[in-house]
């Protein structure tokens, strides 16, 4: 190659590069897609007004809250405003740019969980960790009384890096033992649900496993995989509801197996089984049967008065359903629904891989969190602590839900326009 | 940023080969997006259609079709439900005097499990207290024994109760509900209440809990027993009134239902009470008259008491223009408040020669035999037999063959008959009461000899079709459909079975079976104009604001005789008080209408060879315009009193003096002959402070004729009877002029077997005044007298004297 050859070449790359960069300005400028902004921020306010009437109860009978009905909602609402700020800035921010952040984000999210895990002299028997409920899963900001969840992070981090290597790496993804393959991404999705496991928090392991590989599958790896993977979650289901062999395995290492006799037959055992393990999941089936079809109406839940367990949290649809009917659950999950699907057709249509990738994370991550959600609520699945978006009480989760939607919106800004004829 | 390609490049590097390169890298992309679109459009589907569906079904699935099920089961952990009890109507009288009434009654309970925690949380302080010493003004706490035996005591003292019983239910430790006595009165109740809060122990007593709930109250204990009925244990009506109308008296129970906190079980204070308003039972406004129904309770027992009736007696009153009960009895009856224990002395009597023959096992609280008489007597004394028990009618029946036969013309007033003393129907010699005959006798003589063959012979002139009809026209087929318990219908031969000599019998009232009830209501469809009214007891239904819910409509059923023919078969049973076999039956003053009977059970296995026989009078007053009808039964009365068995000897007597009682109470005012001037009663005036003959004059005013003067002095200054008293005014008034009334008693003479006369001129001499009732004429009698011979009385006592006539045929 001559020097002017590689001058030349030089020349035609940085042409390239600057065309590419200024087409991706001019695109950054281009409007958002108004209908999944609208869709989010419907979700946004039914699950304030939803989480308003299912927490006052417990807020006003607490005199640690100091009996303030509003307690929740006002904390709530402040995340929501954090998150619908933060949510405008990164819409704003050319979503190439998060390329460069793709390292920084897996490293922080490692390292975060990483200190959430080690153990120490707390009182969780953790160094850093705080906890509820008997899970540590939560780390403090110093020099604040706020905490946050590193799980909610990580999945944030492993998104963008995902949607980084994916789309870098297309032609490799097919292959598992490669360094720029997809062993690599299995090794560290493995280790990160690992991590997430030891909180403990099953759910967030599930959720980071589930948009890892809807990642994976989207970004191109052998069909052969994706057929195994769904045949094995199929025969693992199989196994789970038809035979006792999950949970005698369960038993057999001293994990709470439990949930799937629970699962199985919510109003079935004696008292102490009724009154114990099948309790929450008996007074969630309880609240919304109680609903039928048009509910007993909004803020007219009894099932809130200290009979649904976390009825603020992980089974606020229950409450949805019990207030509202199944007409009004059906309806929000209507709207959750189409978030989803708009999600997805904007991935379909963004305007590279790596946009593409970003959207299916954050939009696979949604989906799967509404889906365990309900279905752990009206018991479809064995019960795994996992929140609803939008709705179930939880500042970090809120924010970092609005920031993703802003990476989703950000994206949209560079859909081109469809081409007149 | 672009993509960077950080691999080793081997080749040199041309604008062909990176071109050719550009070129299948570009390739290649649009195949990774062609599979990134497609992977992310099944994404879509599974994520955003798929799995929506599914949460869908199962939610559905929830809120419809398990939406029944799973709402019961909130409701029963989320609310806290208060009963109200609505309170139950009360019944009440034509009048408005109150027959049954419901008030608030307490159930005392223990609660063994916590009398036995608080107990071992007393030792435990006491022991406690014994180790630290005593604070001054400190008192130690009592033992748990201590305790336990203060309830114990008090509860007994209360309850009255024994205090080993209440112990062994203390003892019961797993039991929360023991119960120590069920409705008390509400002064019971309060005093336990009392003792719960301040007691010696200084603090409340735990393990003692009341329950309230209502008590049916009977203030007239015995009245009208069989007709109102009680409760059971339940407070559901078990019988009378009190089960027919249990739906009305009821009343809906109604509910607080308050949602509770699932945390503190604590109502939570504010929405979601439902508030079930309790509605009130509706009370009934009744046809029975509680003056007429204790004239008749007591004449029924006097009776009883005089002639015995080895299987009860009956009364029934009825308005005969409308059908309303004014009286039903029977006896023997008993007391509402207390139902099941027996009432009358000598069923109670039985009942004891049975617990001495069979005394309890070991362990037992009664020997079986005494339980099985317990329940015998009691259904014996529940029993309503004036609605329930078909008897043979007799002689009283023969009003209805007398109707028939003038409604169908086969007989008039003009009829005559003859009578040899027994008439032979199909190859039966059927007697007549008076063996020897009665020879010629008018269609009147016939009924008041109460001839038998003439009945026959009338009985054959009605002819079986049309007499056969009859009993249908007067409803005897079927019960009367009287708001009573029990309301039976007779019984009577297949019309297709229906010979000639049942009609001879039938029309003398033999051979069939028909209730009292059933009974008086035909009879009053004869006497009243001929129509035939239902019987019934309860005239209104009134809620808890006493609007009217429900009003009896007495329209007749039917018209089964003419007014005419009705308004003969009145003047004939007329005559039968007047001058034949029901001259007993006669009330001074009063035109009484009238029928005995006397009649063989012979169906019945009896004791006595002479068999079984029902006794009866039947009667009505005014003869011209009746205002009330009354049929007294009297079930085998004994033979040995010396009075001979006979409606007319037995049951017209007391008859004449229920009637002599009613009337005058429902303002029927008496019109006296001058046979009865000796029955007129006054009012004594209040004569004292006045001269002589202004008292005279005053008397006079007043009826009466006839006084005396004690002492010398100007004005009157003591009288007897005193003023106001209620005498015939043939009494002499004794006035005491000046000098003191004598306080000297008076002794009663017997005056039974007397005639009028004689027995008021021997009253008299003692300074009685004597009030005659029943027959008058001729060979009428003293019977009885309402004051004990040699009894001690003050003088111008009003002695009653009933007069009769006694019979020596059955009629």
């Amino acid at each position: 190659m001559t020097r002017d050859e590689f001058r030349q070449l030089k020349k035609l790359r940085e042409r390239e590069q600057r065309r590419k960069l200024q087409d991706a300005y001019e695109a950054a400028k281009g409007p958002i897609d108004m209908p999944f902004l609208l869709l989010a921020m419907m979700l946004l306010a039914v699950g304030m007004i939803m989480l308003l009437s299912a927490s006052f109860p417990t807020a006003q009978a607490s005199s640690r809250l100091g009996n303030d009905p509003l307690y929740y909602f006002k904390r709530q609402f402040r995340f929501s405003i954090l998150g619908l700020v933060a949510m405008y800035v990164v819409s704003k921010i050319n979503y190439e740019r998060f390329r460069g952040l793709a390292r920084l984000g897996i490293w922080t999210s490692f390292v975060l969980l990483l200190l959430v895990i080690i153990p120490g002299p707390n009182s969780y028997g953790r160094l850093l960790a705080l906890g509820d409920n008997g899970a540590a899963r939560w780390l403090g900001i110093p020099g604040t009384s706020m905490q946050f969840q590193p799980s909610e992070v990580a999945k944030l981090g492993i998104i963008v890096y995902f949607a980084e290597r994916i789309s870098q790496k297309r032609e490799k993804m097919n292959i598992l033992f490669d360094r720029d393959g997809a062993g690599p991404l299995v090794l560290l999705l493995g280790l990160m649900a690992g991590m997430v496991l030891i909180e403990p928090h099953m759910s967030g392991a599930i959720l980071i496993l589930g948009m890892g590989a809807a990642m994976m599958v989207v970004g191109g790896i052998h069909w052969k995989w994706v057929a195994l993977g769904v045949t094995g979650v199929a025969c693992a289901w199989c196994l789970m509801a038809y035979t006792d062999i999950i949970e005698n395995i369960l038993r057999s290492i001293q994990y709470n197996a439990s949930r799937i006799t629970v699962w199985k037959d919510p109003f079935g055992g004696d008292l102490e089984f009724q009154r114990g393990a099948a309790f929450q999941t008996r007074q969630s089936l309880i609240t919304i049967g109680s609903g039928g079809l048009m509910g007993v109406g909004l803020g007219k839940s009894r099932q809130k008065f200290g009979f649904l367990p976390e009825r603020h949290n992980d089974y606020i649809f229950a409450i949805v359903f019990e207030e509202l009917g199944l007409v009004g659950g059906t309806l929000i999950m209507l709207l959750f629904a189409l978030l989803i699907v708009r999600g997805f057709w904007l991935a379909i249509h963004a305007r590279d891989r790596f946009g593409s990738l970003l959207i299916v994370g954050v939009t696979t991550q949604i989906a799967l969190q509404t889906f365990l959600n309900i279905a752990v609520v009206t018991n479809l699945i064995p019960s795994t602590g996992i929140s609803l978006p939008f709705f179930s009480y939880g500042g970090t989760a809120l924010a970092i839900q609005l920031v993703e939607i802003g990476v989703v919106l950000s994206v949209s800004r560079q859909i081109p326009a469809p081409k007149a004829g | 940023m672009t993509e960077r390609s950080n691999r080793p490049q081997k080749t040199p590097v041309t604008i062909e080969t990176l071109k050719k390169k550009k070129k299948r890298a570009a390739n290649s992309a649009r195949l990774a997006k062609l599979v990134i679109q497609r992977r992310t459009l099944a994404l879509l589907l599974v994520f955003g259609v798929l799995s929506f569906l599914a949460l869908f079904a199962k939610a559905y699935d929830l809120t419809i079709n398990q939406n029944k099920e799973l709402q019961d089961r909130a409701s029963s952990q989320q609310m806290l439900s208060t009963v109200l009890t609505a309170s139950r109507g009360t019944i009440y009288d034509r009048n408005g005097i109150t027959l049954a009434i419901s008030a608030t009654a307490d159930t005392i309970f223990l609660d063994p499990l916590v009398i036995e925690q608080r107990a071992a949380e007393l030792d435990k302080q006491r022991a406690q207290k014994l180790v630290d010493g005593l604070k001054e003004g400190e008192t130690l706490p009592i033992s748990g024994q201590e305790y336990k035996d203060l309830i114990a005591r008090k509860m007994a003292e209360i309850l009255e109760l024994e205090e080993d019983f209440v112990r062994g239910e203390m003892a019961k430790t797993n039991w929360r509900y023991a119960v120590l006595r069920s409705r008390v009165d509400k002064e019971i109740g309060d005093k336990v209440r009392e003792f719960i809060t301040n007691n010696e122990t200084g603090s409340s007593i735990q393990g003692v809990h009341l329950e309230s709930d209502s008590k049916r109250y009977y203030p007239h204990s015995t009245l009208a027993a069989h007709a109102i009925g009680w409760l059971n244990n339940e407070n559901q009506g078990a019988y009378g009134l009190e089960a027919i109308y249990n739906d009305e008296l009821e009343g809906t129970t109604g509910l607080t239902v308050t949602a509770k906190d699932g945390s503190t079980n604590s109502e939570i204070m504010f929405q979601y009470e439902q508030y079930y308003d309790a509605e009130d039972g509706c009370s009934l406004i009744t046809t029975f008259d509680s003056t007429i129904q204790s004239y008749m309770e007591r004449g029924l027992e006097d009776m009883v008491a005089k002639y015995g009736a080895k299987y009860g007696a009956t009364g029934i009153a009825l308005d005969p223009n409308t059908g309303a009960i004014l009286a039903l009895a029977s006896y023997p009856t008993y007391d509402l408040n207390n139902q099941r224990s027996i009432y009358v002395e000598k069923l109670q009597a039985e009942l004891d020669k049975v617990e001495e023959e069979y005394p309890p096992l070991e362990g037992q609280r009664h020997s079986s035999e005494y339980n099985d008489k317990l329940q015998e007597l009691q259904n014996l004394q529940w029993r309503n037999k004036a609605v329930g028990e078909p008897y043979d009618p007799g002689s009283t029946f023969k009003i209805l063959t007398l109707s028939m036969g003038l409604e169908e013309g086969v007989i008039s007033p003009a009829s005559t008959f003859e009578c040899s003393g027994s008439l032979r129907v199909s190859d039966y010699d059927i007697r007549c009461s008076r063996t020897i005959g009665h020879g010629h006798q008018t269609l009147k003589e016939a009924t008041g000899n109460s001839c038998n063959p003439a009945f026959m012979n009338i009985g054959f002139a009605i002819g079986q079709g049309t007499f056969y009809d009859y009993l249908d026209a007067f409803n005897l087929r079927t019960t009367t459909g009287v708001d009573l318990q029990g309301d039976t219908s007779g019984i009577f031969t297949a019309r297709d079975k229906f010979t000639t000599l049942d009609l001879a019998c039938y029309a003398f009232g033999q051979n069939f079976k028909v209730t009292p009830l059933q009974m008086i209501t035909a009879q009053a469809a004869c006497i009243n104009g001929g129509y035939l009214y239902q019987p019934y007891a309860v005239e209104k239904i009134v809620d808890g604001s006493g609007n009217v819910v429900s009003q009896h409509d007495a329209t007749p059923i039917r018209q089964v005789i003419s007014e005419e023919t009705s308004a003969t078969v009145r003047e004939i049973l007329e005559y039968v008080v007047t001058d034949g076999g029901g001259r007993n039956g006669q009330v001074a003053g009063y035109r009484i209408g009238g029928k005995t009977g006397t009649a063989d059970q012979q169906d019945r296995k009896s004791d006595d060879p002479r068999g079984d026989i029902v006794v009866s009078f039947l009667c009505f007053a005014p003869a011209d315009d009746p205002q009330v009808i009354m049929l007294l039964t009297l079930d085998t009365p004994r033979r040995d009193t010396g009075t001979y068995p006979s409606g007319g000897n037995m049951v017209a007597p007391t008859a004449a003096s229920i009637m002599a009682d009613i009337l005058p109470y429902l303002g029927i005012a008496p019109q006296y002959t001058g046979a009865d001037q000796d029955s007129i009663e006054g009012t004594v005036p209040y004569v004292v402070g006045l001269t002589k003959d202004e008292a005279a004059a005053k008397l006079a005013d007043y009826g009466f004729t006839s006084y005396r003067v004690v002492g010398d002095g100007e004005i009157v200054t003591d009288q007897t009877p005193a003023g106001g008293a209620i005498v015939p005014t043939s009494a002499e008034i004794i006035l005491y002029m000046g000098a003191e009334k004598s306080n000297d008693l008076c002794t009663v003479p017997n005056v039974i077997g007397l005639s009028a006369t004689d027995a008021n001129k021997k009253l008299v001499n003692e300074n009685l005044i004597m009030k005659v009732t029943g027959a008058t004429g001729g060979g009428a009698k003293a019977i009885s007298q309402s004051h004990a011979p040699d009894a001690e009385v003050a003088a111008g006592t009003v002695i009653t004297v009933q007069m009769g006539i006694a019979g020596t045929t059955a009629d």
